[in-house]
């Protein structure tokens, strides 16, 4: 103990020693700090695994489910495709069948014209039949009264027949009475008749139409009512006269110089003369 | 023979204490290590 190495060591043991209780106390002052950390760190690491683990369990969940929402997309997707094409198709077929109407559209257009066209050739053909049936019912109707006419003029003619037959009878018996008149008169009427024979003349009644005389008035014209057709015959005499208070009053004698089927002209004998001759006198065979 | 002197000196004392420190050293680790519950924390 008295050399100077075994002090130094004593001193170098006091010192490791003071060393050692210094570093043991601070152990024990500070161990339960890192026990608490430790634990904490481990439960730490415990929660954080788990939730790596949840997060890793969501992932895959995820995974799964976008796997499955990709499949049917892509099943969608496919389905799409396949109605877009079979679309396409029908789009296709679409335009070729609407092509085809055009075609249809313009023949029928041309069709329509041509129909048009002859509807039109058809009216005109139906309006000049209308005039050709408006124009024969005219014509019908024309032909009617034209056939009404002749009717009448037919019964007209079987009057007028029947009438001349009986006349015919009259007449037939005249002529029997006349030749028996003739034979009781021993008269042969084979024999000729010698000398004018003047002729028959008819009652003939008319009027004064007008009367004019001549540019030195020396003589007077009087057309009258009556011709050829009521028997007014060239050179007959007819006498003119007025009725005044219901009586005649004579106003000259007429020699007819014309006669014409319903009119007459009559030259006035002036030494006859018993007055003036005016329009609607009247003139007669028999005064 | 040479002679010895009993008197304890200044040394004495200083390995006393150090003996001292080893000892109170020694408890504490054994209580750090009670702490732990004996395990080496693996």
């Amino acid at each position: 103990m008295n050399n100077i190495v075994s002090k130094i060591l004593i001193v170098a043991n006091l010192v490791f020693s003071l060393c050692f209780m210094c570093f043991a106390g601070a152990v024990y002052s500070f161990q339960a700090g890192w026990v608490q950390k430790h634990e904490k760190a481990a439960a730490q690491v415990s929660s954080t695994k788990s939730q790596l683990d949840d997060a890793i369990k969501q992932k895959d969940d995820q995974t799964e489910k976008f796997t499955a929402d990709l499949s049917k997309e892509k099943t969608r997707a496919n389905n799409a495709e396949a109605k877009v094409n079979g679309l396409d198709q029908n789009l296709k077929q679409a335009i070729g069948n609407q092509g085809n109407a055009e075609k249809e559209r313009d023949k029928h257009l041309a069709d329509l014209l041509v129909a048009q066209k002859e509807a039109q050739a058809r009216v005109t053909e139906t309006n000049d039949a209308r005039a050709e049936i408006k124009r024969l019912r005219d014509q019908n109707n024309d032909a009617i009264a034209i056939r009404r006419g002749l009717e009448d003029k037919n019964l007209q003619m079987e009057g007028q027949l029947a009438e001349a037959s009986s006349r015919e009878s009259q007449f037939l018996k005249e002529i029997t009475r006349l030749n028996d008149l003739l034979r009781l008169n021993k008269i042969d009427p084979r024999d000729p008749v010698i000398g004018p024979v003047p002729r028959v003349v008819q009652k003939v009644d008319g009027k004064v139409e007008e009367s004019r005389k001549n540019a030195s008035r020396s003589q007077e014209n009087v057309l009258i009512s009556v011709g050829s057709d009521d028997g007014v015959f060239k050179g007959m005499q007819m006498t003119v006269y007025r009725t005044s208070d219901g009586k005649a009053n004579y106003l000259a004698t007429i020699k007819i110089t014309d006669v014409y089927p319903d009119q007459a002209v009559g030259l006035v004998l002036e030494d006859t003369r018993n007055g003036t001759i005016e329009r609607d006198d009247y003139v007669t065979t028999k005064f | 023979m040479s002679q010895q002197s009993s008197d304890p000196t200044i040394y004495d004392g200083l390995m006393f204490v150090s003996l001292g420190a080893v000892i109170v050293g020694i408890v504490f680790l054994i209580m750090a290590l009670d702490g732990y519950g004996w395990s080496n924390g693996g």
